[in-house]
């Protein structure tokens, strides 16, 4: 039985969660009026309400029941509220187990988390409309967010969801006070686990929806088994240790500049709502971050991937007279990702600016690969160069990128690089931040100012060894 | 287009009703009363739902509906159909949850919740009756209600998707007439009240489109409505 939502085949399933229904059993357990918990009652200023357990009775009965010891016991409990089977009654957003008389309640079983049914934006609108009422028009300050975005996206339902919250908010009102309180309680314990407040996480955040419903009955019978065996034998095969050693490089060279893993600085953008590292780190900015000069050593692809590396290097081909290799290099990405239309005239364009003998920006490619590109270009596509660029991609890698990395218009770049200092924020400004927060750059943008850099470097006009050469010629001729 | 927002305000009535009561089920205030008690709710929701469905699909395929008129219809329609679909997803729970919390099995226990009180003032509300009459159901309702509850879970489901079919309400254009926050009814409305109360004794006028201050048309003939439906008087559809 499905709630039912989407009628496509998309992704839309969510991934297996079998530990639910184990800690259920557990929950169930732990009801047990013989071998389960004993339960106080929790004394607010109007009622009472019963069935309050104290944090080290929970633990108590965890480490007795399931033989572990009082760490685990902990990181045990720690699930069970962070799922949301359990909620603390004081401190309601840490969602975590305290082994003191700290009190928990247990959660009803219609606010159970559950694998095949997702908390829905309709009831989170709804619960917000809600808590509007109940306190008057004063929200958190996510939660005013949270509210505005649902308001813009399902405006077409927001008299519903009005005038069901108004309902659900007089239907409570029949009930016994201590049981008003109850219900409360549940529901925002239940909506902390589903939306968690800012800079927190939730358990029940798995990442992507799945293609397959895990749900569904397994297909069994010999033509899958067939299609799957096939497929195998076709997959290109490389030896494991060979492929962990890569992945192994790959992480300790980079470890350090992925955000995820690393600080980064000043600070993330994500957690502090603060993006002075996007301004820092922008495509085309004047002076570069350490780190990314830093990166632009580990790989030659690294540096030519960058546009502010690009440009250096550029500047050092310049200096040295050889910006033919890039151009050419540059060129020949220009047709692989280029539009179909003008891949004829590019190719030409090409052919008769760098592999034509005689050519203004002639480059250097041996013989047999020259004659592949040549016949190749009878009929261009778009990787007709792609022999003839990987060969200039090695010459630059493997000869003039050494003399980059020894030479001082790199060193140059690497002092001018700058290191920003680490923020830190105190929770106020966090909030200041996360009001004051300003979209960045629009990619529009910023791809109209690639362009411009583009048509920039295409007027400036290439200084090449030919015209140099034609110069001296032409100044030696004129002193005779 | 008064009966239609009569049903429809009595229908979000009964779905909020059966959201309190299904929230219950298999915590400390589970018995087979309140099982009787969700049943009782479940079949008047859905006697509101055929009878709203019928009235509005029958005004929605009116060809000759005026504008203005349409635009209010397909504003109710979208709100009719996200109530079903809410007491759909209630239904599948409670049809989920009774099967992991079997009363009539000795051996499992119930979630202790904290929750004491009886739901009999929430049923009641919902049924629109001034108080339950109290005698206990048999034992033998919760297996009854529990083979029922799939049924008639896919039979609502069956309903949402004939509605879809027949009448086609593009999300997109119904824009929301209603006010931005909930606020609950106060006695300072009284005055707006006064000035609407003449509006709501004539059935078969249309909304009037009040002036741009007043918070919606929609908003505050709803509040006029809802005055002459709180005194718990069973309006007669026809």
């Amino acid at each position: 039985m499905t709630i039912r939502t989407i009628h496509d085949h998309g992704q839309h399933y969510r991934p297996r969660m079998a530990c639910l229904k184990k800690v259920e059993a557990l929950v169930v357990e732990m009801q047990d009026p013989k071998s389960g918990l004993k339960f106080e009652e929790q004394k607010l200023v109007t009622t009472t309400v019963p069935h309050a357990i104290a944090g080290q009775d929970i633990h108590a009965w965890i480490v007795n029941r399931l033989k572990l010891d009082a760490e685990e016991a902990k990181a045990f409990g720690t699930m069970m509220v962070a799922y949301g089977y359990i909620y603390p009654l004081q401190d309601h957003k840490r969602l975590i187990l305290k082994v003191d008389a700290s009190l928990y309640r247990f959660q009803t079983p219609y606010f159970w988390p559950v694998q095949h049914w997702r908390a829905e934006d309709t009831d989170y609108a709804i619960y917000l409309a809600k808590r509007n009422i109940r306190k008057k028009g004063v929200l958190e300050l996510y939660e005013q967010e949270h509210y505005n975005n649902l308001h813009k996206w399902m405006n077409h339902k927001w008299d519903f969801i009005v005038m069901q919250a108004k309902e659900q908010y007089r239907a409570g009102k029949e009930r016994k006070k201590s049981d008003r309180v109850v219900l409360d309680c549940q529901e925002r314990a239940y909506w902390v686990v589903h939306r968690p407040p800012p800079r927190t996480a939730s358990a029940m955040d798995y990442g992507l929806d799945r293609l397959i419903d895990p749900n569904a009955e397994e297909v069994t019978g010999e033509r899958p088994v067939i299609i799957f065996n096939s497929q195998a034998i076709m997959r290109p095969k490389v030896k494991s240790t060979v492929s962990l050693g890569a992945l192994v490089k790959f992480s300790s060279t980079f470890k350090n500049h992925d955000p995820f893993l690393a600080p980064c600085l000043p600070s993330n953008p994500w957690l502090t709502d603060d993006i002075t590292y996007w301004e820092l780190n922008l495509p085309r900015v004047e002076v570069p971050t350490k780190m990314r000069v830093e990166r632009w050593t580990f790989n030659f692809m690294e540096l030519l991937n960058d546009p502010c590396g690009r440009a250096d290097f550029r500047l050092f081909l310049k200096k040295e007279f050889s910006g033919e290799n890039l151009a050419f290099w540059e060129a020949c990405e220009d047709l692989k990702w280029g539009s179909a239309e003008a891949m004829k005239e590019k190719a030409e364009h090409i052919y008769k600016m760098f592999l034509a003998p005689g050519a203004p920006r002639w480059v250097n490619i041996d013989g047999k690969t020259m004659d592949i590109t040549v016949k190749g270009l009878v009929h261009p596509h778009r990787y007709v160069l792609d022999a003839a660029q990987t060969h200039i991609f090695m010459l630059m890698k493997k000869d003039t990128f050494g003399r980059y990395m020894k030479s001082p218009v790199f060193k140059d770049a690497q002092k001018k690089a700058l290191s920003p200092q680490p923020h830190t924020f105190t929770d106020a400004q966090l909030e200041q931040n996360a009001r004051n927060r300003k979209p960045g750059i629009h990619p529009i943008i910023l791809h109209q100012q690639e362009e411009e850099e583009k048509a920039k470097l295409a007027a400036s006009g290439p200084v090449d060894i030919k015209q140099i050469m034609s110069k001296l010629d032409r100044r030696t001729d004129l002193k005779k | 287009y008064c009966d239609i927002l009569c049903v429809w305000l009595l229908g979000e009535l009964v779905v909020a009703c059966y959201r309190q009561l299904s929230s219950c089920v298999g915590g400390s205030s589970d018995s087979v009363r309140l099982r009787g008690e969700l049943r009782q709710t479940r079949e008047r929701a859905q006697q509101l739902a055929l009878t709203g469905r019928q009235l509005l699909t029958a005004r929605l395929r009116d060809k000759a509906l005026p504008r203005e008129e349409r635009l209010e219809m397909e504003l109710l329609w979208v709100a009719f159909s996200s109530s079903l679909e809410i007491f759909h997803a209630d239904m599948c729970k409670v049809c989920s949850l009774g099967q992991n919390f079997p009363l009539s099995s000795r051996t499992s226990a119930l979630v202790q919740t904290g929750v004491q009180g009886g739901m009999a003032e929430v049923t009641a509300r919902a049924l629109s009756l001034p108080e339950l009459n109290r005698d206990e159901p048999a034992a033998s309702v919760e297996r009854l209600e529990q083979g029922d509850l799939e049924v008639e879970t896919t039979r609502v489901d069956q309903m949402i998707e004939d509605m879809e079919q027949k009448v086609n309400v593009l999300r997109w254009t119904v824009e929301a007439r209603g006010p931005r926050y909930a606020e609950p009814l106060s006695a300072g409305d009284g005055s707006s009240l006064a000035l609407l109360s003449a509006d709501a004794e004539d059935p078969g006028r249309p909304a009037p489109y009040l002036p741009v201050k007043s918070p919606g048309a929609l908003g505050l003939f709803l509040v006029a409505i809802l005055v002459p439906v709180e005194l718990a008087v069973y309006v007669p559809i026809k």
